[in-house]
């Protein structure tokens, strides 16, 4: 402990302090993606201000879906198996639709085994917030590639990869996700927006983030490397997140021109252009976008699609208002009465 | 081939009695069984249960098998209407009465009859006759019947047409057949009025044209409790609305698809509250992987999740099975079982993944596998294997069969739950939970091998819920101790649930010397395989087992009886291979196999012969 004088912990928007949004020390190789990561989570958590114990953790298996312990160690959270989170959060959802659901994945996760259950997932408009940690290899089996591999790209050991990869994004924008972002964990501020936009939003929000595996493929012949990644990324806009509670906090109003996008619980993104404007209104525009980086060996980072109109899960399945899990035993069951009449009127 | 196993082999069984002398036997009442042959998709499903709905409505004793094929129209369909005064609902040895509809399998159904069996058939069928001079014949011109009702549907009515000649020459009641067709068609008028026309053209031509030379009629019975007639898979629908179900996730597989769908068919009338909004959620999914995880989501998250399927569906899901086992996450799963391995043959019946769900996923699992017999169990279980599977924070099967599920079985009305819903050991107030020394979610605390749990957005002991190794704060551990405790306390706590399962349903008479073990559907034949071993001088005394693990009576019935004979509907003998596991080596000896399984419904005779050719080899 300490012996110098108490300083005055800074305290967020529901007076809690950073460390209630912490979790347990980190067993990923130093340096690693993930844990840049896991930081922007706790930030973005704390600085939204949510009730830490409103969110669940969700994962499936990898070095990504280790991370919930490394976070949020007031939430509760499920590491489930490998490709299945989705499945079980929208269980977790159906049953409890009041918590936020923060998911967070890998490639192998979702690009391979769970590449289903994520497409039904997007389908379905899970309300959740869903990372993928993308270094492009499998990192626990020790450096195989997965599907996002970029062609083109070696990782430290073993050929060149040559397979088409799969792009997550594009995948996801096919889909009609209604919130599809890439972003790069070594870019801090536009990733804490990514993610605190997410939280704000209702549907399935997906943020592909591009996430060095500093063991397996961080050399010089990969495109996920740190050093490729931050000079190959083609960044759509600058992204601010202003909160619903304090809309003027700290933002300056740009002076060149700027997009702003007002998410479900009333924040707001604002998207400042760079070059060219990018319209996340325009799934044409994002697919263009991700095609053009692909074909320049090039990272499109930002918001590259977003869709407020479409109904959650939850809304399209007729349920009463509170949660299911809030409905007492007794309307649960149905009466005496009504297996009376049921029993008579097969009688009849 | 599916012909060859549908009836006993010609020959041994054969009737020794001239077949001149049969006819003139004098009548045969409520005894016999009917055999119609048809294509599916051809409406012939309404017209087998009109007429087995009018039986029933008679006060007959009467059971009916659909054996259809994994195909929407046009495969061979056989229905097997069995009629018995002794309650008998196993399809019975022999084929009385053949209809004949379906070119496709005429010859060989016709080729299987037995001597001095009767045949109705469709005398328009281009090509197809009846030439065996040993059989009752009665030619029918269906299609042309048909046709002069409406041109344009004759194929759907041809079928009604044999159900109107059978109520002829049977002698079925006017008044209980129109009572089925308004039950078949839910009373709408312009479907009651063809059907009842189509039946009284078929009754006419058979009045007008045909001379009654066979000995089988029916005759009315009083019924001393009213009864009705109801699929296992409707019941447990019901069942699990009873128990509260909150998430229905599932993914289409033959036979269980009723049973979801008979979830969703009852959400308007049973669900759902005075605006129209639904206090379940029904999520069809991608697959039955998703379909596990969905029912592991809810159950998480503190909700009572299920999901129904068949084995395939099962297969798939045991990576789940293994976390909900080892996570201790409440979740109900219905498997419907059909034939397996593989794909098997999806529209047979089999009692062949006992082993699968008592000991479903990889490592050293066990799990709670609740087995109806009747339909009254299938709701009863419905609701109850939520109860079950709060209480004990595991995964709880319920385990039913084609047979059972897809069948119709008579039923006295169902009993509404006599306790409240069992929620388990969930700490959701804070005083209660500040009141615990130390809270750890996998703690032992009780002895019971059941630990407490806290739900998320409670804010109480909030933990990653893991399938990796863990102590018993939840927290990731390889340490050799917290491995070992953990898996001695699962142990325990399944154990621990023996005795507070559905008990087994004992049949016992005093000095009986040979008891008999058996499960599920067997209860549809067990009366009849009792009665033939009792005609061969061989008394025996039954056991039904509702629940694995074994209830602790299970033991005590074989330690009351010298040999034990576990019979099943499958190769293996896996039920048995169980039983001997875990009984004291002392018993071991006393039990042995009989399991059989062709993929049609038991015929009582089968098994009993099987039975008394185990008991002669074990006396020698």
């Amino acid at each position: 402990m300490s012996e110098e004088p108490a300083r005055a912990i800074k305290l967020n928007v529901i007076n809690e302090p950073k460390d209630s949004y912490t979790g347990g020390p980190s067993s990923l190789c130093p340096g690693c993606g993930h844990d840049q990561i896991s930081t922007v989570i706790i930030n973005a958590a704390w600085e939204n201000g949510i009730e830490p114990h409103r969110i669940a953790k969700m994962s499936g298996i990898g070095c990504s879906s280790k991370t919930p312990a490394y976070y949020l160690g007031q939430s509760h959270g499920f590491n489930t198996v490998h490709g299945r989170m989705p499945s079980v959060t929208t269980g977790a959802y159906a049953v409890n639709k009041d918590l936020l659901y923060l998911g967070v994945s890998g490639d192998g996760d979702s690009a391979s085994i769970g590449i289903g259950q994520l497409i039904h997932a997007i389908r379905r408009n899970v309300d959740m917030v869903y990372i993928i940690e993308n270094n492009g290899v499998y990192g626990l089996t020790k450096g195989q590639y997965s599907a996002t591999a970029d062609i083109g790209s070696k990782k430290k050991k073993g050929p060149t990869n040559e397979t088409q990869p799969i792009d997550l994004c594009a995948l996801a924008i096919n889909l009609g996700c209604t919130f599809v972002a890439r972003s790069f964990s070594g870019s801090k501020k536009q990733l804490t927006s990514l993610i605190k936009a997410a939280m704000s939003h209702k549907g399935f929000a997906l943020i592909d983030v591009i996430s060095p595996c500093v063991t397996f493929n961080n050399n010089d012949e990969s495109m996920r490397s740190y050093s490729y990644v931050k000079e190959n990324e083609v960044t759509l806009h600058m992204a601010d997140y202003i909160p619903h509670f304090n809309p003027v906090e700290e933002i300056e109003v740009p002076e060149g021109h700027f997009k702003d996008i007002t998410l479900h619980d009333g924040s707001t993104i604002r998207l400042e252009t760079i070059s060219e404007e990018h319209d996340p209104g325009d799934a044409m525009a994002a697919l263009s976008a991700l095609h053009a980086a692909e074909s320049d060996g090039k990272h499109v980072t930002g918001l590259l699609y977003f869709d407020a109109s479409k109904p959650s899960l939850v809304e399209d399945l007729g349920l009463v208002d509170e949660a299911l899990l809030d409905v007492p035993d007794e309307v649960l069951r149905p009466n005496q009465a009504s297996l009376d009449a049921l029993n008579a009127e097969f009688l009849s | 081939m599916l012909k060859g196993c549908m009836r006993t082999p010609t020959g041994k069984d054969a009737p020794t009695v001239p077949e001149k002398r049969m006819f003139c036997m004098g009548t045969i009442i409520n005894d016999f069984t009917i055999n119609i042959a048809t294509a599916n998709g051809t409406g012939s499903q309404s017209a087998n249960l009109i007429l087995l709905q009018s039986l029933f409505e008679m006060g007959v004793p009467v059971s009916g098998k659909n054996l259809f094929p994994s195909n929407i129209s046009g495969l061979p369909t056989w229905y097997i209407v069995r009629l018995s005064d002794k309650g008998y609902q196993a399809p019975g040895d022999r084929t009385h009465i053949q209809v004949l509809v379906n070119p496709a399998t005429w010859d060989e159904d016709l080729a299987a009859l037995e001597p001095g069996s009767v045949v109705i058939w469709n005398s328009d069928t281009k090509g197809m006759t009846v030439e065996r001079d040993d059989v009752v014949s009665y030619p029918v011109p269906m299609s042309t019947l048909a046709r002069k009702i409406n041109p344009k549907i004759a194929k759907l009515v041809t079928n009604i047409i044999y159900v109107g000649v059978l109520a002829e020459l049977l002698g079925i009641d006017q008044t209980c057949l129109e009572a089925a067709v308004s039950k078949q068609f839910k009373g709408k008028a312009s479907a009651v009025e063809l059907n009842i026309t189509a039946l009284g053209l078929g009754r006419e031509h058979c009045r007008e044209e045909l001379t009654k030379e066979d000995p089988y009629a029916v005759e009315a019975r009083e019924v001393k409790k009213p009864q009705f007639f109801i699929e296992g898979n409707e019941a447990a629908a019901l069942g699990a609305h009873y128990g509260g179900v909150q998430l229905l996730a599932w993914y289409p597989i033959t036979p269980s698809s009723s049973l979801a769908e008979g979830i969703i068919n009852y959400i308007p009338r049973l669900r759902t509250d005075d605006d129209g909004k639904a206090t379940m959620a029904v999520i069809q999914a991608e697959d039955e992987l998703a379909a596990a995880g969905m029912v592991l989501g809810a159950g998480w998250a503190g909700g009572r999740g299920m999901t129904a399927t068949s084995g395939p569906g099962i297969s798939l899901m045991q990576e789940f099975i293994g976390l909900a086992y080892f996570a201790e996450v409440p979740s109900v799963f219905w498997d419907v079982t059909r034939v397996g391995p593989s794909t098997g043959l999806p529209t047979r019946t089999q009692q062949s993944d006992i082993a699968m769900l008592y000991e479903g996923s990889h490592g050293d699992t066990q799990h709670i596998v609740l087995i109806p017999g009747t339909v009254e169990e299938c709701f009863e279980f419905g609701w109850r294997a939520f109860d079950y599977a709060e209480r004990f924070q595991t995964p709880v099967f319920g385990m039913s069969d084609l047979d059972l599920g897809m069948n119709r079985w008579a039923c006295g009305g169902f009993t509404y739950p006599d306790v409240p819903m069992d929620r388990g050991k969930v700490v959701r107030e804070q005083d209660v939970f500040d009141a615990f020394e130390t809270f750890g979610r996998y703690l032992d605390v009780d002895g019971d091998g059941i630990p407490y749990r806290t739900l998320p957005g409670s804010g109480m002991a909030p933990i990653l819920y893991r399938g990796t190794g863990h102590n018993p704060m939840g927290v990731y551990s390889e340490k050799p101790e917290d491995y070992y405790n953990l898996m001695q306390r699962l142990r325990m706590k399944i154990d621990g649930a023996r005795d507070a399962l559905p008990a087994p349903v004992l049949r016992e008479e005093a000095e009986c010397e040979v008891g008999i073990v058996f499960l599920g559907s067997m209860e549809n034949s067990i009366q009849e395989i009792d009665d033939i071993l009792e005609e061969t001088g061989l008394k025996v005394s039954q056991c039904r087992v509702r629940a694995l693990p074994f209830h602790s009576e299970v033991e005590s019935f074989i330690r009351r009886h010298e040999t034990v004979i576990v019979l099943e509907i499958n190769r293996d003998g896996q039920l048995y291979g169980i039983l001997r596991r875990e009984l004291p080596n002392d018993l071991v000896t006393k039990v042995h196999s009989v399991a059989y399984s062709d993929g049609m419904p038991p015929r009582a005779r089968i098994y009993a012969e099987r039975i008394k050719a185990t008991l002669e080899e074990v006396k020698q």
